[in-house]
């Protein structure tokens, strides 16, 4: 009988929608991160580094590129002739069929996967943080408490914990007390979202709550555990984690990267992170290119200047063009002379000779001013940006944009030009 | 595809210089990504010949570990495979390979077990992309008995390292000189043979026979006025890299915009093993120009038309002009390169200064690195 001592289920099913465009044709973690990763690759990574090879994705929104990304589970391993990855959508069942409505709900209805399984421990994972993190260790925590729950938590700055879900604990390490975006936080200890539950527990949560509506981990399975009585536990974990949701946090995070040593370091040959390689080349850098503080990645063609930025694999950056504080991800293509400043295009999008971006005054967003903020233009994927126009800051524009779309030539700061059909 | 693969590894040449002291010339790093031999895999692949042999002998660790799977050229399916051949010691023989016929020899019995109808040979040691389909239909069209992929070689370049051939209006070759003293024609032979497979056997058993172990030699030359052997010829690019000038002047030609957009950019493209390396990093300070840089490399220095391979450090305030940085090397501050080629895995001292005045300098210095 086929026993795994622990799996693993990543939660990939979310839309991310503070992300704007760049999630609105894909799923939050399919999304590329620091130049030739994308978001899914930083938890899948972490189970094979700590040596779990048996993962279920669950995917529901948009989940084609997700798909295509994981395959099998080549590069990371994961290919295996027992476990390895699995993608799980949701699918029909005789009498009720339902989308997963909720992170337990979707975990309930793979119930038979995990069971195939014949677990002992299960690793509850989301696919939208950045982060390094061993979970052997978080387990070996969890047995030596003889936990039944365990949640990852992080020490963060006292006056910001109000922002996050806070855990209160004793002196072994128990929890005594929750507290959701609490006024007066009683410690510092966020929950990360990450849970180690011990099979039987799971189990019998996820079916005492099977009619729950919108069954979530945070507000029904852990709060069902806590009033029986289960020992939950906390397990601090002191390293980079970052929550990329929203395109502010996005941004910042990828240009951390950038820092001489940065705090989140990819060059360490210990815990690689893996990526699919669909570009194998080398990146040219030409004589009249100019290129500082930036991370290029493989494949790319670099004839402009690019600064502080960040770009994908396969990208093309035209004579005379500047990328500055920019993301510009895998394929897309910068004409000459165009000017980005503080803007994140997409995949496979183009822009523009001497289009300007990222330019005029800093004015809220209209339409969406809690998405589209922090001075940001965003180019969502396969958005053509024609030539010479000029587009503001807090700005998104999607879809094979012409001339007469911008008056004037000019998209201004806080407007939204969604030629692709894709906003809400 | 109706042929097997054959890639010939196992040869050094003293025109490699140091450079072939810690590998095989098939695993030379070329392009900053690749491998030498990952062009005749990834053309063989890319033909759809689904088996392929490599024949190593010298200095293959470099090249064993480079070949550790065969799923980066998507060999490795139910039928067919990537096989790597070295020589071994049976009941019937215990010599190493004495050459290309003893090497193919040896392994006849892959040959025998095969049941497609043609071989296709190459050398790991070639640049290039070809699809050997087209071959194979030249070779089926003039019903040859062997054929001789061919290229015209501009006549200001020497070409006595290379077999020379002369070829008349039908294609077939006439005349066919290794390594000449002087060369009697511009036609140089690429190293690449389609034949049949029964007759691959034949020849080289009978071969065998008579004591001779040179495929060229003793095969080719010796029964081209007896069998029909024709040549195919090319005008992509091809290059062989296998003495330390034509190794630097092609990995330069990468920088060529029109050298990179074939082998780079067009359809198919050239596969080689993973290595799962993070973008290249450019730090304040940092200085390039008209240059390659792989993943996994992080620069702070100044950099002119000069390839960097993958995981390079390059130190502050270092300069580095025409040089080609093997994988995997630490470049501290102030170091100066000009001319020169760095051997892999190195560590080059803070302050020191390399300059090949008289053509290229390799620069190995072999010191110890510390890492955590």
């Amino acid at each position: 009988m086929i026993k795994k001592e622990i799996i693993a289920m990543l939660l990939a099913g979310g839309q991310g929608s503070r992300l704007g465009v760049l999630t609105a044709q894909v799923a939050k973690p399919a999304v590329s991160f620091g130049g030739r990763y994308r978001i899914i690759d930083f938890p899948l990574s972490n189970c094979i580094n700590s040596g779990i090879d048996t993962v279920g994705v669950l995917t529901q929104y948009q989940p084609l590129r997700l798909n295509s990304h994981i395959g099998i589970g080549i590069p990371w391993d994961l290919d295996r002739n027992v476990g390895g990855v699995t993608v799980l959508p949701p699918y029909e069942k005789v009498g009720k069929s339902e989308w997963y409505t909720g992170t337990a709900n979707a975990i309930y209805q793979n119930m038979a996967f995990m069971e195939h399984y014949n677990p002992d421990y299960v690793l509850i994972l989301s696919g939208d943080h950045i982060y390094k993190m061993d979970y052997e260790v978080m387990l070996d925590y969890h047995k030596s408490h003889n936990a039944d729950v365990s949640i990852a938590v992080m020490p963060v700055p006292q006056e910001e914990a109000n922002r996050f879900g806070v855990v209160v604990t004793d002196d072994q390490g128990r929890i005594c007390e929750f507290q959701e975006k609490p006024e007066h936080p009683k410690s510092n200890l966020a929950s990360m979202g990450i849970y180690i539950f011990t099979w039987k527990a799971l189990k019998e949560a996820l079916e005492a709550l099977s009619e729950q509506e919108g069954c979530d981990f945070g507000k029904h399975v852990i709060p069902y555990c806590f009033d029986k009585g289960e020992r939950i536990v906390a397990y601090e974990f002191n390293g980079y984690w970052k929550d990329v949701g929203t395109l502010g946090s996005y941004w910042e995070s990828n240009m951390e990267l950038i820092d001489i040593i940065p705090e989140f370091n990819l060059y360490e040959e210990f815990w690689k992170i893996y990526t699919t390689n669909d570009m194998i080349p080398p990146q040219y850098i030409s004589s009249g290119a100019r290129v500082y503080r930036s991370l290029i990645s493989d494949g790319s063609e670099i004839f402009g200047t690019v600064e502080n930025s960040i770009i994908g694999p396969g990208v093309r950056i035209g004579e005379g063009a500047v990328v500055r504080d920019s993301i510009v991800m895998q394929g897309t293509v910068i004409r000459r002379n165009a000017v980005l400043d503080r803007t994140i295009v997409a995949e496979n999008s183009e822009i523009g000779e001497g289009a300007v971006l990222g330019t005029g005054e800093e004015v809220p967003n209209r339409a969406r001013p809690d998405i589209y903020s922090y001075g940001l233009a965003v180019v969502g994927e396969n958005t053509s940006v024609p030539a010479g126009v000029k587009i503001g800051k807090n700005t998104a524009v999607t879809g094979a944009t012409l001339p007469e779309d911008y008056p004037d030539g000019v998209l201004a700061s806080g407007e939204t030009l969604d030629k692709a059909g894709v906003f809400a | 595809m109706r042929a097997v693969g054959m890639i010939l590894a196992g040869g050094n040449s003293y025109r490699m210089k140091e450079l072939s002291n810690k590998r095989a010339i098939a695993a030379m790093p070329i392009a900053g990504s690749y491998r030498s031999i990952d062009f005749a895999l990834s053309s063989m692949s890319n033909s759809h010949i689904q088996k392929v042999a490599v024949l190593t002998q010298y200095n293959s660790r470099s090249l064993n570990e480079h070949l550790n799977s065969s799923k980066w050229w998507n060999f490795g399916r139910k039928q067919g495979g990537l096989f790597v051949f070295p020589p071994t010691v049976t009941a019937e023989n215990s010599y190493w390979y004495r050459g290309t016929a003893d090497a193919i020899h040896q392994n006849l019995n892959f040959l025998r077990d095969c049941h497609e109808p043609y071989v296709v040979i190459a050398s790991g040691d070639c640049v290039y992309k070809l699809d050997f389909n087209k071959v194979l239909e030249y070779h089926i069209a003039k019903q040859a008995d062997v054929t001789v992929v061919c290229k015209d070689i501009p006549g200001d370049e020497d070409i006595t390292r290379f077999g020379v051939v002369r070829m008349n209006e039908d294609g077939r070759i006439v005349q066919f000189e290794e390594k000449p003293m002087a060369a009697t024609s511009s036609t140089i032979s690429c190293g690449i043979y389609v034949i049949r497979r029964r007759q691959l056997i034949e020849l080289i058993e009978r071969s065998a026979e008579e004591g001779r172990f040179d495929f060229v030699k003793d095969v080719l030359i010796r029964y081209k006025d007896v069998r029909r052997v024709y040549g195919y010829k090319i005008d992509s690019y091809w290059s062989n890299i296998a003495s330390v000038d034509s190794y630097y002047k092609t990995n330069m030609d990468f920088l060529k915009p029109e050298v990179r957009d074939y082998f780079f950019h067009q359809y198919p493209d050239i596969y080689t093993k993973v290595d799962d390396n993070p973008p290249a990093k450019f730090n304040p300070g940092c200085e390039v120009k008209n240059s390659l840089v792989s993943s996994g490399s992080i620069i702070n220095g100044y950099v002119e038309d000069s390839l960097i391979f993958k995981k390079v450090f390059v130190g502050e305030n270092c300069v580095i002009k025409n040089s080609i940085v093997m994988n995997d090397v630490y470049l501290g501050d102030n170091v100066h390169l000009e001319n020169c080629i760095v051997e892999s895995r190195d560590t080059i001292r803070a302050n020191t200064y390399h300059i090949g005045e008289e053509g290229v300098k390799i620069v190995i210095e072999s010191n110890e690195r510390y890492v955590l």
